[in-house]
């Protein structure tokens, strides 16, 4: 397991879930960890936030990271495309795997946005690992 | 490919259709009739005359905007060049003006709704009832809001489309129509007002391409792109309008519109103009295309001012006139969804109350008064013309372009109907009151305009200094202003106004106050400057050191002046200083010969808090703090508590009384625990005022009293029982005069 997380990109989309995968990923023992956050672009028409604002937005997610993790790599990547830009940012940084937490949300909220969890486990070029959100994590590790 | 290419995907094409899209929506779509009927043939002119006058200010818009391509657009370029009171202006004009323009394109969207279901009258309960046209515009609104809300990324790309196909289905109109063209169907002209008036009217058609500018940071190599969209779209859609104009006038028999607007039944929902003389000129396809066309083009403009208003509130919010707390991003939809529901609910609460003219002639007004201050922030960048500020294109004739477009902006404004017009201003005067109220204590960006003024204080006119500094940020900053005149002092000075304002995170202001005899003019000292400078910039190089070791920031200034007491008291307000840290001895500022000319000076209360330091070596380890209450003493209380917080300084609170020992001890009991000095030793002496402080003195490094009065630097240079006892203690003595109240004019002007 050493090897699979010793150089990992973390994915974050929100302050919460940049917390949320700093605790996640906390629990492990692990290598390397790279926090990105993909500003989502729109690809040739106006987005749905200013890149200023989402800008403003990931440093506070990363903020998130490091209260929790201390000093973390960290990078911000534009694409139209999620769920690739997290590839490309995996393939850039020489990921040993990408690591997510589920983000939960029903279905309808889920068909809106598009799950990106779900995408990235369906359409992965790299290992990706899903790590238990919740804070019991530990115990249920204890259990196995 | 960079990140910064990435990250600006906005190609030329794209930049057009969101004004081209914002605009065509109101004009082709829902005004021509209206216009028609009001200036007759004249309704093409009003179009072109709406076209130059905004031709004017895109030019400037596109300068401002290669310059700085920000997010926000016209409010960030009125924000950044006239500062944060014009910027509040602009800012809410801006982002209420997008939301009456959004619900008048709603209404106009109900219109065609209404008009292809044949829906029409009124739906209500009891007394509340509500058009069908208004009903179909709130579903509309709370459609289009919940887009943005939720973020569909389609929607922009649709927008290209649907932009497309509009301009191609008025083409279409347009050359068929001129084949049935003929002058002699022209209506009558009107006159010269009342096509001023239409204009006026319509200029809600020419409010699209100031929010290219909005998300000016999206588009690619903006220094080309960004003023070819700006003014492309402009040129573009006046082209459009003035055609399609002259064809619905002089391609349908006389009458034929004022027709439309007869024997409708009340409540029935009026026709669409274009509409009509599309169907009567080219059959039934012409009439639906346009019909359709009509949905796609009020809806897309309701679309794209709802996106570019939140980008005027996240601009707004950065620069803290709003709270920032309406810029968080939804964790799953990645939209600024506080904003976007705050103007979705403006958007509906004004489809409710306004009628077609007032949201139009609301969203025309609010726009002329950004147009009119976007001329001005042009001027005001090329005439201060700072490092940083260099624009890919220049507006030409410059300065006349600007200043046509900054006044016909202004005048057309008095063409635009009465109701809406007392709505705008009243708008514009409410965002004032905003910014003194709310924004000013929060907001610490200052204006170039102001910056320009206050760093040229010496050249320019008192007013005009006063002027811009009264209506400066305060940032909600703690500024400590320290006047330096003799280098013996200087580090004693810096070191307790930095340790003050380390305490309460604020700013040091160290300020060289040179005075020259009456004799000398102030031109004829500034001829001196160089010299002046030298041993202006060594004092303030030594300040500026001094007070850094603190860690806490410094702004140094040089004054020159005749009176030094008096420019101190002028610098502490033009500083706006919280508090001012300054020495008195023998030797500091005006020598005990000229006391009774500087007492002249001082018969006014202090502008803000003093401290007066009577030098003799800072030492703040043992600090005595004589007091028998009152606001002076608080002030010394709180200059003792961030001082024990500095330093753990040893602090002995000191009251003389005649009047019982144990009543004397209560009080101070209370009154040190009312003022954070809990741990203060608590001494309690009989007998003269005076002597009973100088004895106590005697084991004290710092004597800190505060003033019995107001008026204390007033006694000081007279002659008094202060500074009798500033001679009679051997320790140095910090006197404290608390500022009494400061006035909201005061502070304004």
């Amino acid at each position: 397991m050493a090897d699979l997380l010793e150089r990992v990109v973390v994915p974050v989309a929100s302050e919460d879930d940049a917390e949320t995968s700093a605790r996640a990923l906390a629990r492990q023992s692990y290598g390397e960890a790279v926090f990105v956050h993909v500003v989502e672009k729109a690809g040739g028409a106006p987005d749905k936030a200013g890149v200023e604002q989402r800008e403003l937005e990931a440093e506070e997610m990363f903020e998130a990271a490091r209260a929790v993790l201390g000093d973390v790599e960290t990078d911000i990547y534009y694409g139209t495309d999620v769920v690739e830009t997290i590839f490309d940012a995996a393939e850039d940084v020489d990921a040993s795997a990408v690591v997510v937490v589920p983000r939960g949300g029903n279905r309808l909220v889920q068909m809106v946005t598009g799950d990106v969890a779900l995408r990235l486990v369906t359409r992965n070029d790299r290992p990706v690992v899903v790590l238990p959100a919740d804070e019991d994590g530990e115990d249920s590790e204890d259990v196995t | 490919m960079s990140d910064e290419e990435l990250a600006k995907d906005l190609g030329p094409l794209a930049a057009l259709t969101i004004g081209v899209g914002t605009m065509i929506g109101a004009g082709i779509f829902v005004l021509p009739g209206d216009a028609i009927i009001k200036a007759g043939s004249m309704a093409s002119v009003a179009f072109v005359l709406g076209g130059v006058i905004a031709m004017f200010t895109a030019l400037s818009a596109s300068e401002l905007g290669t310059a700085m391509p920000k997010s926000g657009g016209a409010y960030y370029y009125v924000n950044h060049a006239l500062g944060p009171l014009f910027g509040s202006v602009a800012g809410w004009a801006n982002w209420l003006g997008l939301a009456f323009a959004s619900a008048f394109y709603m209404v106009g969207f109900g219109r065609y709704i209404a008009r292809i279901f044949g829906l029409s009258g009124t739906v209500g309960v009891g007394p509340v009832s509500m058009s069908a046209v208004k009903l179909v515009a709130l579903a509309g609104a709370a459609l289009f809001v919940f887009i943005n809300y939720v973020g569909a990324k389609e929607t922009g790309r649709l927008q290209n489309a649907i932009v497309v196909l509009l301009v191609a289905i008025l083409a279409v109109f347009t050359l068929l129509g001129t084949l049935r063209a003929a002058p002699e169907n022209l209506p009558e002209a009107r006159s010269v007002v009342t096509t001023l008036e239409t204009t006026g009217l319509i200029f809600v058609s020419y409010l699209g391409f100031v929010q290219i500018t909005s998300v000016a940071e999206e588009i690619q190599d903006p220094g080309k792109n960004l003023p070819r969209a700006v003014i492309g779209s402009v040129v573009l859609v006046t082209v459009i309008y003035a055609l399609v104009l002259v064809i619905m006038s002089a391609a349908v028999p006389q009458g034929f519109i004022a027709g439309l607007y007869e024997n409708l039944a009340p409540g029935e929902t009026a026709p669409i103009a274009v509409v009509e003389v599309g169907q009567y000129l080219q059959g039934a396809a012409m009439g639906g295309a346009l019909l359709f066309g009509g949905l796609l083009a009020t809806a897309s403009s309701a679309n794209a001012s709802i996106l570019a208003s939140s980008r005027i509130n996240f601009a707004m919010g950065r620069d803290r006139i709003v709270t920032p707390a309406l810029n968080e991003i939804h964790p799953r939809f990645g939209t600024p969804y506080r904003a976007i529901g705050i103007t979705g609910g403006l958007i509906l609460l004004f489809i409710v109350v306004g009628d077609l003219t007032l949201l139009s002639g609301a969203a025309s007004g609010l726009h002329l008064i950004i147009y009119g201050l976007l001329n001005g922030a042009l001027l005001v960048m090329r005439y201060v013309n700072p490092k940083e500020y260099a624009p890919d294109f220049t507006v030409p004739l410059f300065p006349l372009l600007p200043i046509l477009g900054g006044l016909l902006s202004f005048a057309l404004l008095a063409f635009v109907a009465t109701d809406a017009l007392f709505l705008s201003f009243g708008i514009a005067g409410a965002a004032i009151l905003w910014y003194v109220l709310y924004a000013r204590t929060r907001t610490e960006k200052q204006g170039i305009l102001s910056e320009h003024v206050l760093s040229r204080s010496e050249e320019l006119p008192d007013a005009a200094v006063s002027a811009a500094a009264g209506v400066q940020p305060d940032g909600g900053q703690y500024r400590v202003m320290v006047p330096l005149a003799n280098p013996e002092h200087e580090k004693d000075l810096i070191t307790l106004a930095s340790a003050l304002a380390k305490q309460r995170g604020g700013t040091v202001v160290a300020t060289h106050i040179v005075t020259v005899p009456d004799q000398t003019a102030l031109a004829g000292a500034a001829e001196r400057a160089d010299e002046i400078d030298e041993t202006s910039e060594q004092l303030l190089d030594r300040a500026r050191e001094d007070a850094e070791t603190f860690g806490v920031d410094v702004e140094t200034h040089t004054i020159i002046s005749h009176k030094s007491f008096e420019a101190i008291f002028d610098a502490a307000r033009t500083h706006t200083a919280n508090l001012v840290v300054m020495g008195w001895g023998p030797d500091a500022h005006g020598s005990p010969g000229r006391a009774e000319s500087a007492m002249d000076e001082l018969t006014e209360a202090v502008p803000c808090d003093f401290l007066v330091l009577r030098d003799r070596g800072f030492d703040p380890s043992r600090i005595l703090l004589p007091t028998a209450g009152g606001p002076d003493s608080d002030l010394s209380a709180s200059v003792a508590q961030m001082l024990q917080a500095e330093y753990d300084s040893e602090v002995t609170v000191l009251n003389v009384t005649d009047d019982g020992r144990e009543e004397a001890e209560a009080f101070l009991e209370e009154w040190t625990a009312d003022h954070g000095l809990a741990d203060a030793e608590i001494r309690v002496e009989e007998g003269d005022v005076e002597s009973a402080i100088a004895a106590a003195a005697e084991d004290a490094t710092l004597l800190l009293v505060g003033a019995t009065e107001e008026g204390l630097l007033r006694r000081l240079v007279s002659g008094s029982v202060v500074m009798d006892l500033v001679d009679d203690v051997d320790c140095s003595v910090l006197m404290a005069e608390k500022h009494r109240k400061r006035g909201l004019l005061e502070r304004l002007f």
